[in-house]
């Protein structure tokens, strides 16, 4: 029996254009689209590509086309689904990561396809994910690995790194028979004694930001407050979480010069509020951005801010608020962000 | 009874009676394990100017019951009538203790529990799969609910609440004075100079929470400040209630005054102490909300290790974030001076485990104890009864239904001081 392969890729890949059509909506096709032949060619007579997926990669990022995405994916009856090889771009390996990880919830059997720095990567839930290259250049190499992962997880053998699994492994709660400080002091005896490598968590691997380009004429760009103070309305009408958020929300500031004590408030579980619920600018700037503004300094401030609450939230879920915020700006023709931390 | 310290007078005897049912009667008494409390007695104790009201219920191990908004717990303790200088700077007056003998009503625990604000919800559950998490899970809790007085400040409300459950925890182990232990702990003092049998001595560096009002910790009744330099104690003092908790963030990753009093890693060093190495001592060092404190104190604390001698050390949180970049900075700069270092993180690796465990890793010392993941959901059961709270917000449920939490908001599941038995596996 040919086993029914439906693979998901992005609106450059599928041959629409590239930034200038990151919009587009989700859509499908019969059949292999773009990376899609060739690796229809490496798989082989026992399976068929039936359907490609994709979407724009503003879209894509954002926080409501999932469902659409899938309903897509769904109507094709895959045995297998395959996402990417989406390299190191963000947007797009977010993407691959969740329509992997919506795939893997479902309990569909799923393979992604992206380089282990691509910030989607810890969003591929319990998905697996093998690595790609870096840039579309090494396309070729990358559907190999890709194939032969598709083989594998089609005849249900788990991937390992030695197939280019790359991507965290779940790590679950379980109980043991020592305590924490009984285990803590067996393990400092062990590492007195010269084993420098024994530990029960492996060092994490964080990636480094690049800093974008600087704005060529800030009097001319339109600017935009983001921050993670979770400053909010005063009723917090949209029930910010104090502590790890899942989410992030936005509040307009067209036509306010100001945000008065007392209108607005921190629901931000980390700190004491007193002083930024004393004065709400210490926390969002808008006093100055408007002053600055006015002066000519900055050309427009973006009509809302962006918000949530950076309190015990996941490496995971703050990269993902980076990735929606970028992909968001964008897409409002944003070109600088002030982003307050606290 | 004969009562003899150890070690040249430095060491301290535990009397411990082991409390195996609990009741409410007339008086406060322990008798054969019963521990009968009197809620008049108890209301003469809690009574304060900044409370209107305080309500006290037994909440026992296998309860259909679930405890919300848990403030702190205390193991009742004393060292005489009055309390004999036991919880100094609280109970008693504010000197080091940690010598001569203390009774504990092991099996016991006195526990506030109710709103108060900048506190997070903390649930333990008596009964279920949540019980086993917590220490308050495996205890006869005596909660103490309680109204604040009108125009009561908060701050007023919770230092009325602290300084009464400390005197009525002291007060619960008086009743024991007379009674026969069932165990007689004989705690070593702190190692001579000049010890000789070659054991490497190993001391535990234990962070304390230092952001102010509601999110402190209490050293012999001072308020231990961000500004603070780390200091060292005899780990008999914290068996005294030397260190108090005043600390309402972070409820799984919180060091209630019960784990205080029975310091995991002490305990786990007692246990190997003259066997393979020498219990050498604590260091209390305070979490800075800044950076140049934060490196300070970090520099500091390796700085008195390495005066003190020590060959090993093992270091220990309250909190979360920040407090993971405490620990860090301690276990490379402990490193840099040739002192192996492990510490306890608890795991931040997201619902479904697959995030970046640690928010800020060591990068030299990398030597690390899992508490457990922080996010790890559990699905908990209806129950019959609910103190501390009708609703549990996070959950968005009245107190008593079934409902869905992360590990997180489980009292001291994740214990920073290494009190549980949670880690994380990778499940391939």
């Amino acid at each position: 029996m040919t086993a029914r392969v439906v693979h998901y890729i992005n609106q450059f890949f599928a041959g629409l254009g590239g930034e200038d059509t990151a919009s587009v909506l989700p859509a499908s096709r019969e059949g292999a689209v773009g990376p899609g032949r060739k690796l229809q060619q490496l798989l082989g007579d026992d399976y068929e590509i039936v359907a490609t997926v994709w979407c724009g990669d503003d879209h894509a990022a954002g926080p409501d086309v999932l469902p659409a995405i899938m309903d897509l994916v769904r109507a094709a009856e895959p045995h297998v689904v395959v996402t990417g090889p989406a390299f190191t771009s963000g947007r797009y390996g977010l993407a691959c990561a969740r329509v992997a990880a919506a795939s893997a919830a479902a309990g569909l059997t799923v393979v992604a396809c992206m380089h282990p720095d691509n910030p989607g990567l810890d969003e591929a839930g319990t998905a697996p994910v093998v690595a790609s290259g870096e840039v579309a250049r090494q396309m070729g190499p990358s559907l190999e690995t890709l194939a032969a992962a598709v083989r594998k997880v089609a005849a249900g053998e788990p991937l390992a790194a030695d197939d280019g699994r790359v991507g965290k492994i779940p790590r679950r709660n379980v109980t043991v028979d020592q305590t924490g400080a009984e285990r803590a002091v067996a393990l400092v005896l062990a590492r007195l004694g010269g084993d420098r490598e024994a530990t029960e968590v492996p060092l994490p691997r964080f990636d480094q930001v690049t800093p974008a380009q600087p704005v060529d004429d800030v009097s001319t760009a339109l600017v935009a407050l983001v921050t993670e103070g979770a400053l909010v309305p005063d009723a917090n009408p949209d029930s910010l979480e104090s502590a790890r958020a899942t989410r992030w929300l936005r509040y307009a500031v067209d036509g306010r010069d100001a945000l008065p004590a007392g209108e607005y408030r921190s629901v931000h579980g980390g700190f004491s509020t007193v002083w930024a619920n004393e004065d709400p600018h210490r926390i969002l700037p808008l006093d100055v951005a408007r002053q600055l503004e006015g002066e000519g300094v900055i050309g427009r401030l973006h009509g809302e801010y962006l918000v949530t609450a950076g309190n015990g939230t996941s490496v995971g879920n703050a990269r993902r608020f980076g990735v929606e915020w970028a992909a968001d700006l964008r897409r409002q023709g944003v070109q600088a962000a002030l982003l307050t931390a606290t | 009874m004969s009562v003899t310290s150890t070690e040249g007078g430095t060491g301290l005897t535990r009397l411990v009676h082991h409390v195996r049912a609990v009741a409410v009667g007339e008086r406060t008494a322990f008798s054969s394990g019963t521990l009968t409390v009197s809620p008049a007695e108890a209301h003469a104790v809690l009574t304060d100017p900044a409370l209107s009201d305080v309500r006290v219920s037994w909440a026992s191990p296998g309860d259909p019951v679930r405890i919300v908004k848990v403030l702190d717990a205390v193991e009742p303790r004393t060292k005489g009538p009055g309390g004999g200088g036991i919880f100094p700077g609280f109970v008693g007056p504010a000197l080091p203790q940690g010598r001569g003998i203390t009774h504990v009503l092991r099996g016991a625990a006195v526990v506030a529990a109710g709103f108060l604000p900048r506190a997070q919800e903390a649930v333990v559950d008596m009964s279920g799969p949540a019980a086993p998490l917590s220490p308050l899970g495996a205890t006869h809790n005596l909660v103490v609910e309680f109204t604040p007085a009108e125009g009561a400040a908060w701050e007023a409300v919770y230092e009325a609440l602290r300084k009464g459950v400390l005197a009525l925890a002291a007060r619960l182990a008086e009743a024991a004075l007379g009674a026969e232990p069932d165990e007689v702990d004989e705690l070593p003092g702190l190692p001579a100079r000049d010890d000789s049998r070659g054991l490497p001595r190993v001391a535990a560096i234990t962070n304390l929470q230092t952001q102010g009002t509601f999110k402190e910790v209490f050293v012999y009744g001072r308020s231990f400040g961000s500004t603070a330099l780390p200091t060292l104690i005899d780990p008999n003092d914290l068996d005294d209630g030397a260190v108090v908790s005043g600390q309402l963030g972070h409820p799984s990753l919180k060091n209630p005054t019960w784990v205080f009093q029975n310091h995991p890693v002490v305990a786990a060093l007692r246990a190997r102490h003259g066997v393979d190495l020498l219990c050498a001592g604590v260091v209390l060092s305070p979490e800075p909300v800044d950076a140049t404190n934060t490196e300070l104190v970090s520099a500091h604390a390796a700085r008195l290790c390495r005066a003190a001698g020590f060959d090993a050390v093992v270091v220990t949180k309250e909190g979360g974030g920040n407090a993971d970049a405490d620990m860090a900075l301690k276990m490379d700069a402990l490193e840099d001076l040739g002192i192996p270092t492990v510490a306890l993180y608890a795991e931040m690796a997201g619902v479904d485990g697959t995030g970046p465990s640690i928010v800020v890793p060591p990068t030299r010392a990398t030597a690390m104890v899992s508490t457990g993941n922080y996010d790890e959901r559990l699905s908990l059961p209806a129950v019959e009864r609910a103190f501390g709270g009708d609703r549990v917000d996070v959950a968005g449920a009245p107190a008593i239904d079934a409902m869905e939490l992360p590990t997180a908001v489980i009292y001291s599941s994740l214990s920073p001081l290494g009190w549980g038995r949670l880690t994380c596996r990778e499940a391939v």
